[in-house]
């Protein structure tokens, strides 16, 4: 018998104990308690609980309170319009859609609990409807893209319609009492417009209802029967977590039609159409996309470093160093199957020949984009790559502070004090190296600054000082050698390093960072901030990504097989 | 299929964009739907302080903004000063120093003042900077929701660059740690609130009340569920207020001449060059007041520039080139790139930043001086425009001496024509008060409110600037 939901919880509610501080600035793993979930399941299949309420996952790795209720995202939104009404290209109303806000920091943009439909989106999600239903019944092969075939009998074609159709849009099958009420639409539109073939108004309407439907805008999740400590999804509502999980869209009919024959019930269903929608281009997508959140794509467009101290640099650099970053995240996750270590270590990428003078090749190159080996000497992985390190760069010098904030806060989940008020920038050099005048404007002993440069900031920007502003390698800096040396603090433990190539090592080598990389995945996968509860996967998930050199790819599939992304906490978010 | 976009395709109605000349509100001469205007505030917010009489490390800098002198404003008192461009509306302008903030610990002076500017609220969580959200609903919003027709959403406007410190859009709250969502795009806005131009008005409004009526029963069908968190339901009950039945607003459309105006204006929204923006702004500017023209809302936020507006470079004001980034140009310091150098004549250099928004705050003054009433008197007297300003000043940030420059008396609430200074107390609170109080906010009792922002803070209509 299901177990009333008595117990509700809020965000901030707990925080990871396992944290250090330096004085005023915090180092420990960041962590704030959150939640995320959605979908109706009122007329979807049942869920198969197995042992601990699930089949999914140890059973100490629960899920946490989540809303019941994820608006789509506006990339979401387009993806699912253009693959419901089989369009050939996305629409691009969603530009008309007011940008959500952003709230708290949070890294990506589909916090659930921000994600609301108020006057202006309402209005924006209304003409799209009506306009997208206007030109598909005005388009014979949409409308047969949409359509059962024509059996003779208008009144049965239109039920079918409204129960095939309206399967697909609320991604799951329709209530008796939801056929009735849009099939009783469909009779009443032909009044509702003037010249319009009768069937084709009952389309044009129904379509207009369907996309302004709760059902269509939001994932809703009902599933309310406690099983063990978790509260299974039912596969209707688990075809939709793991489709707009990995492909931000709707489930395909396949996988409608598994959920259709409970067939995600259990985590080996579940596994098989992962793998199977892993490899569809839209998983690409989503990859690159989380990736580029991550590692601040939006910053690279505006790369742009000073002709006076880089005449050489490309006047389209920005544009460059995202295409690498694109084709490199694509080729290590999807052609080579890889891992984080390989993200964060490989020495195979790709270039132009703009991109190969900075990385100082040697051989012909041309505009187009070609296979390329780097230096092991100089480069391994994302981080030694131009995008990262010109996107983290002033115009004129390399940025540690910057580079030294992402790598602690993004790859190692280490969470740095906000700076004091009206921090001042750092001076001209004056003979000094772009290190020394760093060093001398934060590392002063007593100051409010040391606490947190000193012991964490710096280390792991200092480590890039042989990377100049265009990602171009320098050993160099205002006459003297460049010092590329530091002291990191990981794991617990000092970890000397010579050069960013020893620092992107220690990364790949930590528990820490795999884990933090988990985290990360985990809040996109969920839409809210990391909780208490992700802790044991990130874990046991990121050691397993350590130690086995676990794919990407199969970090999707450990994710979306967990028993938190196939069920929901007993406690709901408040 | 592949759908085909057409820019401003349909308004709210699913009706092409009413072209020619539509019948309605429009410049001089033009009637308004009522007899009277209800009083409304528009706010334009400006971020990193003026550049005022101050010394910093690198001396002293010479008074630019503010009046010489307190009382009666005259040519005399603004020249010279950023003032001046607002030389056509002294008789209407309320220029108020002292508009003092709380040092709420924000950890970080724009989230402190651009977060408090419209809310009097501290943060939801201390010392998280740029993370930081504000505890409590904003004024403009509050305005709104008491005042508005139909529950309607006041209009919340945004140009500049998109995401960037403090996540760009930041002053207007419907609660705590409730943002809002901007409209960036000038077109966008008022395509929300155009009115329906089509002979088939009718049938376009019964389709719609079909569509609503059916979704308005699948949202409470959904909202009845136990299972839903209360917080679940807030926000679909956010979405079941939103659902509207379609109205015939032809009052709030613009003229033909109008609405290319706006399109010509309005393509650098989401610009970093301060030109554009600037634009863009004029296109809000416009859209604005037609909205509170037509008594679409009684409240306006224009929002320029992410929470230190740290990306939009302004033009120099002599030469027409752009200027380093407005943050860099506040701090004197540094440049775009942080090298450090100092930028020279930087206080001159802020000077016109505040121009640039002087000219555009007239700009607005000058939309709403067109509009004439029945009665003869014009909109802008109407209401209250509002520019205001996270930071008292450029290097240090203050919370202190915040500028407020009001236009328009609120149907005779605001004195005018005065500079006025309201000394050392904290007083962000009670401007709100009065600013809202203006637009028309009361008590249950008929009185001015004096409930608005964090509780702890002084509270109350500042009577030294009552007509």
């Amino acid at each position: 018998m299901p177990e009333p939901i008595a117990r509700r919880r809020s965000y901030g509610s707990w925080a990871v104990v396992s944290s250090l501080w330096i004085g005023g600035c915090y180092n420990g793993l960041g962590s704030t308690a959150g939640g995320g979930g959605d979908g109706d399941g009122d007329a979807g299949g049942t869920a198969t609980a197995g042992e601990g309420g699930d089949d999914a996952g140890p059973v100490d790795e629960l899920p946490a309170p989540s809303t019941r209720i994820f608006r789509l995202t506006h990339t979401q939104w387009e993806n699912t319009v253009v693959d419901l009404l089989g369009l050939s290209a996305p629409t691009g109303l969603s530009e008309n859609f007011r940008t959500d806000p952003a709230i708290g920091g949070f890294m990506f943009d589909n916090q659930a609990t921000v994600l609301e439909v108020d006057q202006t989106l309402w209005q924006a999600y209304r003409g799209a409807a009506v306009q997208l239903a206007e030109q598909v019944t005005a388009d014979a092969a949409a409308m047969e893209a949409i359509l059962p075939p024509d059996g003779g009998d208008a009144d049965a074609r239109a039920e079918q319609f409204v129960v095939e159709f309206g399967r697909r849009a609320y991604r799951r099958p329709l209530a008796e009492d939801e056929v009735t009420q849009l099939v009783a639409l469909f009779s009443e539109a032909p009044s509702l417009y003037e010249g319009v073939d009768p069937f084709v108004a009952g389309v044009r309407l129904t379509l207009e209802t369907i996309l302004q439907s709760p059902h269509f805008l939001y994932r809703i999740e009902t599933s309310n029967d406690v099983s063990g400590d978790v509260i299974p999804l039912s596969s209707w509502e688990r075809a939709s977590r793991i489709s707009y999980f990995l492909w931000d869209s709707m489930p395909d009919d396949a996988l409608l039609d598994i959920a259709a024959e409970d067939g995600l019930a259990d985590a080996d269903g579940v596994a098989a159409q992962v793998d199977r929608m892993l490899s569809d281009p839209r998983a690409r997508a989503v990859v690159d996309h989380f990736h580029g959140q991550l590692f601040q794509a939006i910053k690279f467009p505006n790369v742009d470093p000073s002709p006076a101290f880089y005449p050489d640099a490309p006047p389209d650099l920005g544009e460059i160093v995202g295409e690498e970053f694109e084709r490199f995240v694509a080729d290590v996750v999807f052609d080579r199957g890889g891992s984080l270590n390989e993200l964060l270590t490989s020495t195979s990428t790709f270039v132009n020949d703009d991109l190969a003078r900075i990385y100082g090749l040697e051989g012909s190159f041309g505009p187009s984009w070609v296979a390329a080996e780097l230096d092991p000497t100089q480069r391994r992985g994302i981080l030694t790559q131009a995008a990262f390190l010109a996107a983290h760069a002033t115009t004129a010098n390399p940025d540690p502070i910057h580079r030294g904030v992402f790598v602690a806060q993004r790859l190692a989940c280490m969470v740095i004090a906000a700076p004091p008020d009206g921090v001042p920038p750092v001076p001209s050099a004056e003979g000094r190296t772009n290190r020394q005048t760093v060093e001398d404007h934060t590392e002063q002993a007593g100051s409010s600054c040391v606490t947190c440069h000193g012991g964490m900031i710096n280390p792991f920007g200092f480590p890039f000082e042989n990377y100049d502003s265009t990602g171009a390698w320098r050993v160099m800096d205002a006459g003297m050698t460049v010092d590329a040396s530091s002291d990191i603090s990981l794991d617990g433990a000092q970890v000397h390093v010579n050069n960013a190539i020893d620092l992107v090592e220690a990364l790949a080598a930590s528990p820490s960072v795999h884990a933090c990389y988990l985290r990360h995945w985990l809040e996109f996968a969920h839409g809210r901030p990391t909780a208490t509860e992700d802790l044991a996967f990130t874990t046991r998930v990121g050691g397993d990504s350590l130690d086995g050199d676990l794919p990407v790819r199969e970090l999707l599939i450990q994710i979306t097989t967990s028993r938190a992304f196939l069920s929901r906490a007993t406690e709901e978010l408040q | 299929m592949k759908v085909q976009r057409r820019w401003m395709l349909k308004g709210i109605g699913g009706a092409t964009l009413a072209l020619p000349a539509l019948e309605g509100l429009a410049p001089r001469g033009a009637r308004a739907a009522d007899p009277a205007v209800s009083p409304f505030a528009i706010f334009f917010r400006q971020a990193c302080g003026v550049a005022c009489a101050q010394n910093t490390e690198l001396g002293a800098e010479p008074e630019r903004f503010w009046p010489s002198s307190e009382g009666p404003l005259s040519a005399t008192t603004v020249a010279g000063r950023t003032m001046e461009e607002l030389s056509d509306h002294l008789g209407r302008l309320l220029v108020v120093g002292g508009v003092n903030m709380q040092d709420f610990n924000y950890a970080d002076g724009h989230a402190r003042g651009a977060l408090q500017l419209l809310t009097a609220q501290g943060p939801v969580v201390e010392g998280v900077g740029g993370d930081s959200e504000a505890n409590g609903e904003s004024i403009d919003h509050r305005i709104g929701r008491e005042l508005n027709p139909d529950g309607r959403d006041s209009l919340f406007l945004y140009a500049g660059v998109p995401n960037g410190w403090l996540g760009g859009p930041c002053i207007s709250y419907r609660g705590a740690n409730q943002r809002r969502a901007a409209l960036a795009d000038p077109r966008v806005a008022y395509m929300g609130m155009m009115g329906i131009d089509s002979a088939q008005f009718e049938l376009i409004a019964a389709r719609q009340k079909s569509v609503n009526d059916l979704v308005r029963g699948q949202m409470q069908s959904l909202m009845a569920k136990s299972e839903l968190s209360a917080k679940d339901r807030e926000r679909l009950d956010l979405h079941f207020q939103s659902i509207r039945d379609l109205e015939n607003t032809l009052s709030c459309n613009l003229s033909t001449e109008q609405q290319m105006a706006v399109d010509g204006l309005s393509d650098g929204f989401a610009s970093d060059n301060g030109d554009d923006v600037m634009k863009a702004v004029q296109a809000h500017m416009a859209v604005a007041a037609i909205a509170v023209a037509c008594g679409y809302t009684r409240s306006v936020a224009i929002q320029v520039g992410v929470g230190n507006d740290g990306n939009t470079r302004y033009s120099n004001i002599e030469t027409g080139e752009l200027m380093e980034n407005f943050h860099f140009l506040s701090h004197r310091r540094a440049s775009h790139d942080s090298s450090g150098a100092i930028i020279p004549n930087a206080d001159l250099l802020h000077h016109y930043v505040d121009v640039h928004f002087a000219r555009a705050f007239k700009y607005l003054l000058d939309r709403l001086a067109e509009y004439q009433m029945p009665d003869g008197s014009y909109l802008i007297d109407a209401g209250v425009a509002v520019w205001c300003n996270d930071n008292g000043n450029g290097p240090a940030h203050s919370s202190y001496n915040c500028p407020f420059v009001l236009a328009g008396g609120g149907g005779g609430f605001l004195r005018q024509g005065q500079y006025i200074n309201l000394g050392d107390e904290i007083t962000i609170a009670r401007m709100l008060e009065t600013i809202g109080s203006a637009a028309g906010l009361r008590k249950a009792d008929g009185s001015t409110i004096d409930d608005f922002g964090d509780p702890s803070l002084p509270h109350g209509v500042l009577d030294q600037l009552l007509a």
